[in-house]
């Protein structure tokens, strides 16, 4: 075992993994983060604690992931490239292991322009950092944990145990390319990877056969990613304007028909719009394990965190398994 | 070469409204290129704030001129003693140049008349493009020629990110995606295979970095500092 | 006038760009003109209604200017690059214009110069090259004598070009600039016989002879002397001077020449229906102008070619025609003239009046037994190097040695032979300093670029019609009008005016190659704009960002540190705006320059050259707006200039709007010419209303 995570163990174990995302709130409160890790808790193997995603300022990843895990559900704290250099990762790094945090996917952030995609102010102005990028600090983490050696070779007392992830989107463009962005990543040293969500099946399956043939899928369990779809329009604007996500026709086709169905009923039409995107969830949930290589999920109902244990259910998925460390 | 942009007027007049007598010094080399801080536009920008004293009922004398370039003293030297006549001097040469001339100066304040942008080129009549970053260790070899530190939003060595859309940035559609471009150029060149390797942690400290950086080519300084000496010896000043 | 060192020479007028144009290739106009007058510079001055300015750079190098707008041969429109285009500029029509403007200006300008040589010359003939060095010699402080053995001054263009083609009022404008310098003037004196030679070489330091060929030659054919045989001079005299000489019904003049031409159509205007004449030539190798005999043509006078005079059929004192013999060929085969002549084919062309005008040559039996040698052909001895005869201090100039030509190549002659008379003077060196005929000059105009100009006919000069003219002297042309003269002008493709670069502080930066329509710039280390390219439209030099190029001629520059001046005094209490007009001169300048008072008019060559500068100091100097008064697209010369031209006035709004002077205070006006009226009048008009809605500009 490289950290003894849960997430570790559970993959290891050769069942299908299941995570999901816990969006820390942009407030000083802990009762937030409590009131969601105890909605997630028991239906999935660990939650990701994102980085001041969308370029917004929130709770820090790994103060909300420390909240999460004495509230009993496992974390996998965020760190993002945009903010700190390679001193301040180690740091928090070091830090997050030994307030009791096993799992760290890397990325490499949005940029700080996105600020939540315009919705709110964020901090375009920010400078951002990039002294190392996802790949590297991968590296870095692998090297802490497996040589005992912080990036500069100086040595460590007591190495950061911890289970080291990286996010993959397989269908952005330069589309033939993106094996090799994994490959790097698996090199690299990625225990685990997250995948962007995924809506067009066949486009995800055609990617995986790639990296079948690669043998990556030996090297590195990929969890393939879920965004839960809300509405016709959410479903919509990923198709246009998320990097790497398009969605098929029928399944917007599906949403709107949800929607009308509900007539001018504004409330009738958000229900019943979630219900589809719920079904449409557990289908796709289905297809993604079905496909060859893939080890596991990683749901994202974003601010939506309510409804993961309806999926997590209704796709057959609960209980998570209870596997103890050795 | 280094580009160059115009500042807003309300931003220079707030420079120099406290001045009686200003020089508005253009840079002729890379920024007149750019069409920012020539002597033409050094020109504009006397006019411009000679209108905007009128405005305001301030007796300005506001005058230009232009030499070569203001980074090597050898293209201002014979103007020194005009230039130091006046109260201020704005100067519409690159950072380099404002900083360069205020050493040498005196006690006239040299201030800045527009924005240091970026080492570009001139991609079309009128449109200038950053292709550089000047961070002092040139990786380009390895990337297509296609600079990921000056073109990528992340400065990413082993791009792309998620955020590549039909080819474009996450930031903006306007921008184009280096890595996007780096993969592009590197398929056509048959080299696509060294993309597979990670390219370790940079030493970012050829970059901007602990001070002004300096090249100093020893075979040239010997010779000169051999020269200065003996100038300084024979009572003569040193520049 | 201040004292002229030894070294100088007359300084001509010297319009902006004129210091720089000295160093490149002349225009062709100019390096045709044996004077060098500036074609290209008084056109362009003419262009912009600046017509005392145009009269100072034509008379600047040519004392006898008026004459020439009127008889001038005009190398100048023979070398025009429009050639290449569609037809020529009317360089003559528009001097004549110019100096037609000018007239008051020209009289109130005349004033004596100061002598203070202490020395004095006495010149022998007062045609155009005597009067040149006259002209030239009293400007550097001699004292001048002239001697002139007619009643008037101007040598042969008083006594023998006829009225028709010069009025004497219009020569007598040249005399008096000159004589207004302060010359002696002894008309009625002939050398040899009023005044000995030797007695003019003892009496100054100098002496210059200029008298030109004033003799006819005659033929030595059987019947040719006699009753009802004349010469040419002495015939165009007698009428110069009113003698009215006597012609019978059938005049028949022998020759070819400009001056045949003269004496026939001379003839015709002194009431014979029936004029004729023969010559050995046929149209093509005639070596009158061909505008000549194409007049004279008009006029009735037929022309018999290729006829060589063989005998004068006359009984007694009556002539009965011309017995002439067939031409087989005028000119050998290596061109020289060597008539040949088929004596089998012969016929009799009837005349009673014959004028022989074969050429002319000088009458130097005043030269006799002096100092001045003459060759074994009886002419003059002289070194064309230092325009002296044999005989120290007396020099030579003008046709006298020259041989038959023009009256500007006289004229430049005159002014070779003042410098050497000089030079002579003040005890220096002559050889080797006087200044060169031969100029470089532009190349002919590439193809490429031909085609990229648009054709634009030459204006027509309008002439009295032939039955009208033929019934007096009165001068049968007549000048453009000012809308005309201005059309005409805006033609001119300004070769040699147009952008030069400052190589001091060009920086290669190409925007020049990229900004010009005609592809002149060519960039190595630094920009070098070719002039056989380039059409002085002056797109590139507001774009330069360096500063580095400016235009020789129209450079925007010169109005641009004078639009104080022109802008005048702004009145805090005005009710109407002022605006500052920039006007294209092209087809919208035509309607002359008077606009409403409160607007004030900077013509320009043409609305590309103007900068955002140029605004931009107009509103500096007050300006309550500023107009850019371009020809319309479909007019305008410089095809491709307008997105250029609204490039920059939108960059003025944005300065102005960025200072709060408010955008609307600047407009590009595009105006159509050909509706009647002042087009670009009115729209200045309602600029200026708009302006005034706008409200005045205040200032602290």
């Amino acid at each position: 075992m490289k950290s003894g995570s849960n997430l570790e163990r559970v993959i290891m174990s050769g069942r299908p993994a299941v995570t999901a995302e816990l969006g820390p709130p942009m407030s000083a409160d802990p009762h937030e983060v409590m009131k969601k890790a105890n909605i997630l808790r028991g239906f999935c193997d660990a939650a990701n604690i994102t980085d001041c995603q969308t370029a917004v300022v929130r709770m820090s990843s790994i103060a909300a992931a420390v909240i999460a895990l004495r509230e009993g559900l496992e974390p996998v704290m965020q760190m993002t490239c945009r903010d700190r250099n390679r001193i301040a990762m180690q740091a928090d790094l070091l830090g997050a292991a030994a307030l009791g945090l096993k799992n760290c996917l890397c990325l490499a952030g949005d940029h700080q322009k996105f600020s939540a995609a315009g919705k709110l102010k964020g901090h375009p102005g920010a400078k951002n950092v990039y002294d190392v990028d996802t790949c590297q600090l991968v590296g870095i983490l692998k090297k802490m944990r497996d040589e005992g050696l912080q990036e500069g070779g100086d040595k460590l007392e007591a190495a950061p145990k911890l289970f080291v992830g990286a996010s993959w989107t397989p269908m952005a463009d330069p589309i033939d390319f993106r094996p090799v962005n994994l490959l790097k990543k698996v090199n690299a040293g990625a225990d685990f990877i997250q995948t962007q969500g995924i809506y067009d099946v066949e486009g995800f399956r055609s990617q995986m056969e790639k990296i079948r043939n690669m043998g990556l899928h030996e090297r590195t369990a990929i969890l393939g990613g879920i965004i839960v779809p809300k509405s016709a329009m959410m479903l919509k604007y990923m198709d246009s304007s998320v990097a790497g996500v398009s969605v098929p026709k029928s399944l917007i086709n599906r949403m709107n028909k949800a929607k009308e169905e509900a007539g001018d009923d504004k409330k009738k039409a958000k229900e019943l719009q979630e219900a589809e995107g719920i079904k449409i969830t557990v289908e796709l949930i289905h297809q993604v394990l079905e496909t060859p290589g893939v080890r596991g999920v990683h749901i994202q109902a974003i601010e939506w965190e309510s409804a993961i244990e309806k999926i997590v259910k209704a796709a057959g998925l609960y209980p998570r398994p209870d596997i103890p460390e050795v | 070469m280094i580009i160059g942009s115009q500042k807003p007027i309300e931003e220079i007049w707030d420079m120099v409204k406290d001045f009686k007598k200003v020089l508005v010094f253009g840079c002729n080399t890379c920024v007149a290129v750019c069409h920012a801080g020539g002597e033409k536009e050094a020109e504009t920008i006397a006019s411009l704030i000679r209108m905007r004293a009128a405005q305001e009922g301030k007796a300005m004398e506001v005058n230009h001129m232009g030499v070569m370039r203001h980074c090597e003293p050898e293209y201002f030297d014979p103007v020194l003693d005009e230039v130091r006549k006046y109260d201020l001097v704005l100067s519409t040469a690159c950072g380099v140049g404002v900083n360069f001339l205020s050493e040498r100066i005196g006690n006239v304040p040299v201030y800045p008349g527009i924005n240091t942008s970026f080492y570009g080129a001139v991609e079309a009549p009128g449109r200038f493009v950053e292709l550089c970053a000047g961070c002092g260790n040139c990786i380009l070899h390895l990337t297509g020629g296609i600079c990921p530190v000056a073109r990528c939003s992340k400065t990413l060595m082993n791009g792309p990110c998620g955020g590549t859309n039909k080819g474009k940035c996450e930031v903006s559609q306007e921008i184009d995606c280096a890595w996007y471009l780096i993969v592009e150029r590197m398929k056509k060149l048959g080299t696509l295979d060294r993309l597979s390797e990670v390219l370790p942690a940079r030493n970012w400290s050829t970059s901007r970095d602990g001070g002004p950086r300096r090249v100093s080519l020893e075979h040239i300084r010997e010779y000169e500092e051999r020269e200065e000496k003996k100038v300084e010896q024979a009572g003569g000043k040193k520049q | 006038m201040a004292p002229l060192k030894a070294e100088e020479y007359p300084k001509p007028y010297r319009p902006y760009g004129a210091d720089i144009k000295e160093t490149r290739p002349y225009s062709p106009c100019r390096a045709a003109c044996p004077a060098h007058t500036d074609v290209q510079a008084y056109v362009g001055l003419i262009a912009q209604g600046r017509y005392n300015e145009a009269f100072e750079v034509i008379t600047s190098v040519n004392p006898i200017a008026s004459v020439c707008s009127m008889i001038c041969h005009h190398p100048c429109e023979q070398a025009c690059r429009r050639c290449a285009i569609d037809e020529p500029l009317a360089v003559r029509h528009l001097k004549r214009f110019a100096i037609e403007k000018s007239a008051d200006y020209r009289r109130n300008k005349r004033r004596l110069v100061e002598k203070t040589k202490g020395k004095s010359v006495g010149i022998i003939g007062s045609g155009p090259s005597g009067l040149t060095a006259a002209n030239d010699l009293a400007n550097f402080g001699y004292n001048v004598t002239i001697y002139e053995r007619h009643p008037v001054l101007g040598g042969m263009l008083a006594s023998a070009i006829p009225p028709y083609r010069l009025p004497r009022e219009v020569l007598k404008e040249d005399i008096d600039d000159v004589t207004a310098k302060g010359i002696e003037v002894r008309t009625n004196c002939e050398i040899g016989k009023d005044v000995k030679l030797k007695d003019l070489v003892g009496k100054h330091e100098a002496v210059l002879i200029a008298i030109g060929l004033s003799q006819s030659r005659s033929l030595n054919i059987p019947g040719a002397e006699g009753p009802g045989v004349m010469l040419a001079i002495p015939f165009l005299e007698d009428v110069a001077f009113d003698r009215k000489p006597k012609l019978g019904d059938k005049v028949l003049v022998i020759g070819g020449g400009n001056v045949a031409m003269d004496v026939a159509r001379t003839a015709r205007r002194l009431g014979v229906e029936d004029v004729s004449m023969v010559c050995l030539e046929s149209a093509e190798e005639m070596p009158a102008w061909k505008w000549e005999v194409d007049e004279a043509i008009e006029e009735g006078i037929r022309i018999n070619h290729r006829w060589g005079p063989k005998a004068v059929r006359r009984e007694g004192d009556k002539v009965l025609g011309l017995e002439v013999v067939k031409v087989k060929s005028v000119f050998d085969q290596s061109g020289r003239f060597n008539p040949s002549f088929d004596n089998d084919v012969t016929t009799v062309l009837d005349a009673d009046t014959i004028i022989i005008t074969i050429g002319q040559m000088s009458d130097l039996s005043f030269l006799k037994d002096s100092s001045v040698k003459l060759d074994e052909r009886g002419r003059v001895v002289w070194d064309p190097a230092t325009q002296m005869s044999s005989a120290r201090g007396v020099f030579v100039s003008g046709e006298v040695v020259t041989g038959p030509g023009s009256a500007i190549a006289a004229v430049a002659n005159g002014h070779r032979a003042a410098i050497a008379v000089h030079l002579f003077c003040q005890g220096e060196g002559i050889e080797g300093r006087l200044p060169d005929q031969e100029k470089e000059k532009i190349s002919q105009m590439p193809a490429d670029v031909a085609g990229k100009i648009e054709r634009e006919p030459r204006l027509a000069i309008k002439h009295i019609a032939p039955e009208v003219r033929c019934d007096s002297m009165v001068h049968f042309e007549i000048g453009y009008d000012e809308e005309e003269a201005l059309k005409e002008a805006g033609r001119c493709r300004a070769c040699g005016g147009g952008a030069v670069v400052d190589q001091k502080k060009c920086m290669a930066c190409l925007t020049c190659m990229r900004v010009c329509p005609y592809g002149a710039p060519v960039v190595a280390s630094v920009s070098e704009i070719r002039p056989e390219y380039c059409q002085a439209c002056g797109l590139c030099s507001p774009e330069c960002p360096a500063q580095a190029i400016s235009m020789v001629s129209y450079d925007v520059r010169e109005i641009r540190n004078t639009m104080h001046q022109i802008i005048g005094a702004i009145d805090q209490k005005r009710q109407e705006p002022v605006i500052a007009a920039f006007v294209c001169t092209h087809h919208v300048g035509v309607f002359g320059f008077d606009l409403p008072k409160n607007v004030r008019a900077v013509p320009v060559h043409c609305t590309s050259r103007i900068d955002i500068l140029d605004m931009l100091k107009a509103f500096e100097s007050g300006a309550d707006g500023v107009a850019v008064v371009r020809c319309d697209n479909t007019i305008c010369k410089y095809r491709g200039i307008e997105h250029r031209v609204s490039a920059r006035v939108g960059r003025v709004k944005e300065l102005l709007g960025m200072l709060k002077i408010g955008s609307d205070r600047v407009e590009l006006l595009p105006v159509k010419s050909g509706n009647g009226g002042n087009p670009y009048a009115s729209v200045c008009e309602d600029f200026s209303g708009r302006i005034k809605q706008i409200g005045l500009r205040q200032s602290k």
